[in-house]
């Protein structure tokens, strides 16, 4: 089982380039798709969910390409979009036979998967009432179970845990590292803590390019030894964001203790061991680094 | 003066986002046809034999009404959208929590409302210069008499169908397609009343003029009047015709109208009525609210505390998570690891379409949501076509039963779009095919249900042309349905269009246009089953074009 993406780019109407050159190859695991918003997560999302089409490139689902034969991926494809609707008229139970019906499952198996899936997103008590009534979270639950229903092989979520609370947040992570054993789950999210959760593998992605695509680890071993903790005083806090670039601040009755990315450390700063959300930071602040420093040589040129 | 301002920034605002719009050109268009409609002869207003030399006045006046007739109704389903675009964009929550009011919001609506109208009656003005210089019968061209008509007549009667179209989208039954069908009804009362008038020869007083929103009274009586004068036997026979079924013969002059001063203030009073319904409207607009939100089901089951919510102070306390402090959270017994895996030879095989659990779902999907009245009537008129005597069932029953189930059927299509499940739908394997047919399918099940009586009844009576004819109407009504929902996303089209037909064609019997085959002599189910899949046949193209090109 593979997903390879093979120098796709997307250009939308008026031309604007919302993916270009974007290359990666996937095996079972959750790879997580981190990017600032606008970055074309879910424009890559959408292409592979085969809601969309590449303008370059090509997709291949075990050597077939998308595009020529999307029904060969839609067989075994979760989707749970970033933006979806439901019909209001409907009960969770009523919703999720439709598109069972609509994936191709017998009457039995839906049934039975219906009911295990209800259970598993905690919605069981809540599937006899409309829709029209749940609140997001509750949506965004019977989204998930959606994803589900054909027991895909590739499951893409985006922006999955938005509108979720903090239990069902833990609950969703823990599921998505269930699922990550005999599948590819790709997981879209600007938030890093989800990822720190359950990704395999992850890829950053920013104006439509990958900029770093690694295991966690290898992404954590780029930023050792560049991170400082330093206290400032509160007094002193734009200055310092002026000159350093800071991952985050924390108030303490000593001062200000602020994150540092960087080479060099800031006097009497002290080194500390990243995060993830370092390792993010610092990949999209180097990568913005080296377009600016080609811009001006071509400027210069 | 801020508020002057704020009302300012509501509507251009609004007029922006409609006028840059795809739509917004094929509206344009719309009036244009308007002016090539006059022009081709196409629409022709007649006094018995006669109508007006072709001069300023009397195309200014044609052209006036053929604004303000038929803008006041394809004009209420083009701007009808104005709330239900702020709710569907979550813009009006926003709005909601500012300081305008309620009466403030409405009557900005009906005002860009107005705006959008307006740009089309002055479509149509330029349509009547560029006709009378196209024309050369007369090249004088009298500016006051030609546009007059086209713009008092016209800009009166669209702003009162801009605050009506305001009005219904805030009343709580009326705001869906129930509305957009009765105010198909309200505008041929409104238009009835007219013709009315004009029978009995009115005289020019201040009621009549008032009463007849699109002017049609106001401008045939003075022409009456004239031909009367010249003719002294001219019956007091007018008509406003699409076609030209009995071709006039003889000319007279129209010198244009007399601008009277009851004439004038009911121009008037008809943008203080609009303004007096936008108010109206503020009255039934809900703000936004949630809880009075009408697309909500009706009869909902009382609140019960939601499953994850046992330990909502627990989760708040612990504020932001982390890795060590999820684990003792209470967590479902069952976890993914514990799904069934689905074999995919078996449960999930494509090649085994499971096509009629699909139709299944879809019909139930199409069925849901009505209340229990909607269908004591539809069992009603099954039962009423069954009973009745062939005839009277066939060319009476019928047209009541196949007009129920509009609302029902203007869905096919539509949903996806309007419910944003477009995603969840068309990434399912063979979406376009499957599913559209299984939707198509449903429609024709519920047409094939509803006028069931009528099917059964032709069937007893061995009469097979007539079991044709109902059945190619079954067939056809989704398929146009299906199309329209296709090509727009929206539901009003096919709400307005199939309710115009169904009043035009089957409800008078009228050969060629009657698709229901109300009688033998009205039939042609050949035509209609071409046309059923010639339609389906787009829809498909359509739906796979759209898909492919995304």
């Amino acid at each position: 089982m593979n997903l390879v993406i093979e120098e796709v780019a997307k250009r939308y109407r008026r031309g604007v380039l919302a993916l270009r050159e974007f290359s990666l190859a996937l095996k079972p695991g959750v790879l997580g798709l981190l990017g600032p918003n606008g970055a074309g997560k879910t424009t890559l999302m959408s292409i592979l969910a085969t809601i969309t089409k590449a303008s370059e490139g090509r997709v291949l689902w075990n050597g077939v390409d998308i595009a020529r034969n999307p029904d060969a991926l839609r067989s075994v494809l979760g989707y749970l979009p970033q933006d979806f609707g439901v019909y209001p008229n409907l009960n969770a139970v009523e919703f999720l036979e439709y598109l069972a019906a609509v994936k191709g499952l017998d009457p039995a198996t839906a049934k039975h998967r219906i009911d295990e899936l209800l259970e598993l997103v905690n919605l069981t008590e809540a599937c006899k009432r409309p829709l029209g009534g749940f609140s997001g979270g509750m949506k965004q639950r019977v989204g998930i179970a959606q994803a589900l229903l054909n027991d895909p092989q590739l499951l893409i979520v985006d922006e999955p845990t938005a509108g979720l609370d903090p239990e069902e947040r833990v609950r969703f992570r823990n599921l998505l590292s269930d699922l990550s054993g005999k599948r590819i789950v790709i997981l879209s999210t600007h938030i890093v803590s989800d990822v720190e959760a359950t990704a395999t593998d992850i890829a950053i992605i920013e104006k439509g390019a990958l900029v770093a695509h690694g295991s966690p680890e290898e992404l954590l071993l780029q930023v050792e030894g560049k991170v400082w903790e330093w206290v400032v005083a509160s007094a002193e806090l734009n200055a310092a964001k002026q000159r350093f670039l800071i991952s985050s601040t924390t108030r303490r009755s000593d001062g200000v203790h602020v994150r540092v990315l960087g080479e060099q450390p800031p006097e009497g700063a002290q080194t500390v061991a990243p995060n993830l959300e370092d390792a993010y930071l610092y990949c999209l602040s180097h990568h913005r680094a080296e377009v600016q420093q080609e811009a001006q040589v071509e400027v210069m040129a | 003066m801020m508020r002057a301002r704020a009302l300012y920034h509501l509507v251009r605002a609004d007029f922006l986002e409609r006028v840059r719009r795809y739509s917004f050109l094929l509206t344009l268009a719309f009036s244009v046809y308007l002016g090539y409609a006059v022009y081709s002869g196409q629409m022709v207003l007649q006094l018995d034999k006669y109508r007006g030399v072709d001069n300023s006045a009397w195309l200014g006046s044609v052209i006036g009404l053929v604004g303000s007739v038929w803008l006041s109704l394809v004009g209420f389903y083009v701007v009808k959208n104005a709330i239900q675009s702020d709710r569907q964009t979550r813009l009006g929550q926003i709005l909601a929590t500012t300081p305008i009011s309620k009466g403030f919001y409405t009557l900005s609506k009906a005002l860009s409302n107005f705006v959008v109208l307006a740009a089309m009656i002055l479509v149509l003005a330029f349509a009547a210069l560029v006709i009378q210089l196209l024309d050369r019968s007369d090249s004088r061209i009298d500016l006051f008499a030609l546009l007059s008509p086209v713009l008092f007549f016209g800009l009166s009667a669209v702003a009162v169908t801009a605050a009506l179209a305001v009005l219904f989208e805030s009343l709580p039954v009326l705001h869906g397609g129930v509305g957009n069908i009765l105010y198909f009804f309200l505008w041929v009362f409104l238009l009835a009343f007219g013709s009315g008038t004009i029978a009995e020869g009115v005289s020019d007083d201040g009621f009549h003029h008032f009463a007849d929103y699109t002017g049609i009274v106001s401008v045939m009586s003075q022409m009456q009047n004239q031909v009367h004068k010249l003719d002294p036997q001219y019956s007091g026979g007018a008509s406003f015709n699409i076609g030209n079924m009995n071709p006039t013969t003889k000319t007279f002059l129209w010198t244009g109208l007399i601008w009277t001063p009851a004439l004038v203030l009911s121009r008037g009073m008809l943008f203080v009525l609009a303004g007096a319904l936008a108010l109206l409207a503020a009255v039934f607009f809900d703000r936004f609210d949630p809880a009075r939100a009408s697309w909500l089901p009706q009869k909902r089951p009382k609140l019960t505390r939601e499953p994850e919510s046992h330990e909502p102070a627990l989760a708040s306390i612990r504020g932001s998570l982390s890795a060590e402090n999820i684990a003792h959270l209470p967590q479902s017994h069952l976890s993914a690891a514990h799904l069934v895996p689905l074999t995919r030879t078996g449960a999930l095989s494509v090649s085994r379409v499971r096509f009629f659990t699909l139709l299944g779902a879809e019909v139930r999907l199409l069925l849901r949501g009505h209340a229990w009245w909607w269908y004591t009537v539809a069992v009603g008129l099954f039962i009423a076509c069954l009973a009745s005597p062939l005839e009277a069932a066939r060319s009476g029953v019928i047209v009541a039963a196949w007009i129920w189930p509009a609302l029902i059927w203007s869905q096919l299509g539509t949903r996806e779009a309007q419910f944003s499940t477009g995603a969840l739908v068309f990434s399912a394997p063979h979406a376009v095919p499957r599913q559209l047919l299984a939707t198509y399918a449903a429609g024709v099940v519920v047409a094939a249900v509803a006028g069931g009586g009528l099917g059964l009844h032709l069937l007893f009576a061995r009469d097979f042309s007539g079991f044709a004819a109902w059945a190619c109407g079954a067939l056809f009504i989704p398929a146009l349905a299906l199309v329209l929902g296709v090509t727009t996303g929206s539901r009003k089209f096919f709400e307005a269009l199939y309710v115009v037909w169904w009043y035009v064609g089957p409800l008078h019997h009228i050969r060629d246009i009657d698709f229901m085959g109300t009688t033998a002599q009205s039939s042609t189910p050949a035509g209609y089953l071409a046309a059923a899949a010639a339609l389906l046949l787009i829809a498909y193209e359509w739906r796979r074009a759209k898909l492919a090109t995304a």
